[in-house]
């Protein structure tokens, strides 16, 4: 039987590693050295979702913009779900947190959305606590590329999901 | 000819065109980049195409054009391309066209990469800028509130300690006094020396120039430091130009501190022979003398590796509790004679003594002869007052600080006084009571003392307008003082402060 298979993709400001957390999910890999993507890199991966169905995710790992309206049309034809990722550690980069947001809920209302506070590693939890404020809309998850932190459980979370 | 020669030998056709089936299995394909066999699913390519397969069976002509998108073959090689996905009506096969741009995309790679590298660096940058600023004023609130915390209490030390000197107490007493006030004095100095040098870190020193005597200035060190090296048995010689002017503007108290803590440092590190405060003057010109002045001691001297960091802020190299302080006094030093445009440097041989030299310029007026100070004491005016007993308000919720403002007046019996603890009562106060001075707290409980005093200003009964209204006060940031004069205080008197202080304050604003 073939198995179901459900696209998703990654946005953000650049360099708030959507490369980094795709590569630690894919590959369980990590590296600090800073590669910028041009356009899109797409990677595959089966996830058990429960004992009994697996599928397939397609990860669309797009360039990072500074505004999401700039990203190219065609590449968001037959998305399953997104994933928004900003650095917890650099205000540019939820700036329009709020506003982005709005768009991709008004745009793709039916879509699943999970919103990704990455870098996590780089501050301690109690500053993350003290500052909720500093982000507009309330993050799913924070997330380490580097150490791997909540990495898998937001993914698998967004593929459980998207099957329901 | 030679043309179709030259296209077999270098032109390499770099588009591949497939077609598939309903279902993703290739029809045909030309190989030039991937290749392929018939039958085979063109997801094998790369799972790019797994999000499209709901566009293999369209029947509609249609044209989806994709950028940059990386795809990798089997034998590894990458290549970033440019992908059209064409249906057509009619049941004509999808063609996907795979244009190979790699060399142009790996250009534009780098490209972004730089700019982007010098964005998030420039990011981080502006971030750790202000997490540094963030934590030195974090610092120097907290050093400006501790030091007010601490001069509250200072307060009633040092004033208590003037009254208590003036009752009936044997020798012995009176040398317990002695060691309570020298020591709350130090504990004082240390004090102003941390706030100090916050204030100046900060820039939020300004000095404050007058006119005054620089040669009755040197004299008086003179005279002092002669007095405190003889006790140490070292000789105090002082080399003064007298080309330099007589009048200086400039700020005196600054000035004096610079020399003092030069010297104080000198006499400290010096055990044995003498130490040398000299000052000569160069060019003079546009009203300004350029002078070197120069503190010589025979002591124990700065290891060469160390010299740099004698400025510093809390460096002291000698750790021995022998030679106490914060510390602080050199890097004063420093940033007031840079706040004056002038440069400190240091020389020194270990064992054998250290040399402390600056260069500035002083500003003085033109015609010396017709300039004189004047002099009034404040005290003196003491002699001139118009009525026998005045009434003062004082406003201070510090039980202390009351005390001791009531035990200085009490003393000098020309006063009455009213004591209010709370900022709501003052106004009432005012309006009921004539009062010829108010002596008023900042920080008290109900309304400060600062916009207390901007109410009884805009009071239209007695003399609101014009009664002396006097701070008290830790909070000595020129911001601070700035914003007491535009509320109206007349005046400000320094916490922690002794009877004579006050007592000269009040004398001066009394009619």
């Amino acid at each position: 039987m073939k198995k179901a298979s459900k696209k998703i993709i990654l946005l953000g400001h650049f360099g708030v590693g959507k490369s980094s957390l795709i590569r630690q999910f894919v590959e369980n890999t990590f590296t600090s050295d800073y590669k910028v993507t041009i356009g899109v890199h797409i990677l595959k991966k089966e996830v058990e979702i429960s004992a009994d169905e697996t599928i397939s995710l397609i990860i669309w790992d797009l360039e990072g913009y500074d505004d999401i309206k700039k990203t190219r049309a065609s590449y968001l034809l037959g998305t399953h779900g997104f994933i928004y990722v900003f650095d917890v550690t650099r205000p540019a980069t939820f700036e329009n947190l709020e506003n982005d947001i709005t768009y991709l809920t008004n745009q793709y209302a039916n879509t699943p959305l999970k919103v990704v506070g990455n870098k996590a590693d780089l501050v301690t939890k109690t500053y993350l606590k003290e500052n909720k404020n500093m982000f507009a809309v309330t993050p799913d998850f924070f997330t380490s590329a580097k150490t791997g932190d909540k990495v898998d459980d937001m993914f698998i979370a967004l593929a459980k999901e998207l099957v329901n | 000819m030679i043309l179709e020669t030259y296209r077999g030998t270098y032109f390499h056709p770099r588009t591949q065109f497939i077609t598939i089936d309903k279902s993703g299995n290739v029809l045909e394909s030309d190989d030039v980049l991937f290749s392929l066999k018939e039958g085979e699913d063109i997801n094998s390519v790369s799972p790019f195409f797994e999000g499209l397969s709901t566009y293999f069976d369209v029947d509609e002509d249609n044209d989806i054009k994709f950028t940059c998108v990386h795809l990798e073959a089997i034998d590894q090689k990458e290549y970033t391309c440019d992908i059209e996905f064409k249906t057509f009506a009619a049941n004509q096969p999808t063609l996907i066209m795979i244009h190979d741009f790699s060399d142009h995309y790996k250009y534009y790679q780098e490209v972004a990469q730089s700019r982007n590298e010098s964005v998030i660096n420039s990011q981080i940058l502006e971030l750790k800028n202000k997490y540094l600023k963030e934590k030195e004023d974090f610092k120097n609130t907290f050093i400006a509130n501790f030091s007010h915390e601490l001069r509250n209490p200072l307060t009633g030390v040092t004033a208590f300690c003037s009254v208590l000197e003036k009752t009936d107490m044997s020798l012995e007493q009176q040398d317990y006094v002695e060691v309570i006030k020298s020591s709350a004095d130090h504990l004082k100095n240390m004090i102003g020396d941390i706030l100090e040098i916050s204030k100046i870190e900060v820039g939020k020193l300004a000095l404050n120039e007058e006119l005054f005597n620089f040669h009755e200035l040197i004299e008086m060190l003179e005279f002092t430091y002669s007095v405190k090296a003889k006790q140490k048995n070292l000789e105090f010689e002082v080399n003064f130009d007298e080309k330099i002017p007589r009048y200086i503007e400039g700020d005196k108290t600054r000035i004096k501190q610079i020399f003092e803590n030069l010297i104080e440092n000198a006499l400290k590190f010096t055990q044995s022979g003498k130490v040398t405060f000299a000052i000569h003057a160069n060019q003079s010109r546009a009203r300004k003398v350029n002078v070197n002045i120069r503190v010589t001691d025979t002591g124990i001297g700065i290891p060469t590796e160390k010299l740099d960091s004698v400025f510093n802020s809390f460096t002291q190299l000698n750790k021995s509790s022998k030679f106490a302080g914060t510390g602080l006094g050199l890097s004063i030093v420093k940033g007031l004679v840079e706040l004056m445009e002038g440069k400190i440097s240091v020389e020194s041989e270990e064992g054998a003594g250290s040399t402390f030299k600056i260069n500035m310029n002083l500003k003085y007026p033109i015609n010396q002869e017709q300039t004189s100070l004047d002099k009034k004491s404040e005290m003196e005016k003491k002699n001139f007052l118009s009525k026998e007993k005045y009434s003062v308000l004082l406003a201070e919720d510090s039980e202390l600080a009351q005390m001791a403002v009531l035990k200085i007046l009490a003393q000098e019996g020309n006063f009455f006084l009213d004591i209010i603890t709370n900022g709501e009562d003052v106004i009432e106060s005012v309006i009921h009571n004539e009062y010829d001075l108010i002596l008023m707290d900042i920080r008290m409980p109900g309304t400060h003392g600062d916009e207390l005093t901007k109410m009884i200003r805009s009071l239209p009964v007695h003399n609101c307008k014009t009664i002396p209204i006097l701070a008290l006060t830790a909070n000595l940031y020129d911001a601070d003082k700035k914003r007491y004069k535009k509320m109206g205080m007349t005046d400000i008197i320094e916490k922690p402060f002794d009877e004579s202080t006050l007592l000269k304050k009040i004398y001066k604003h009394l009619k």
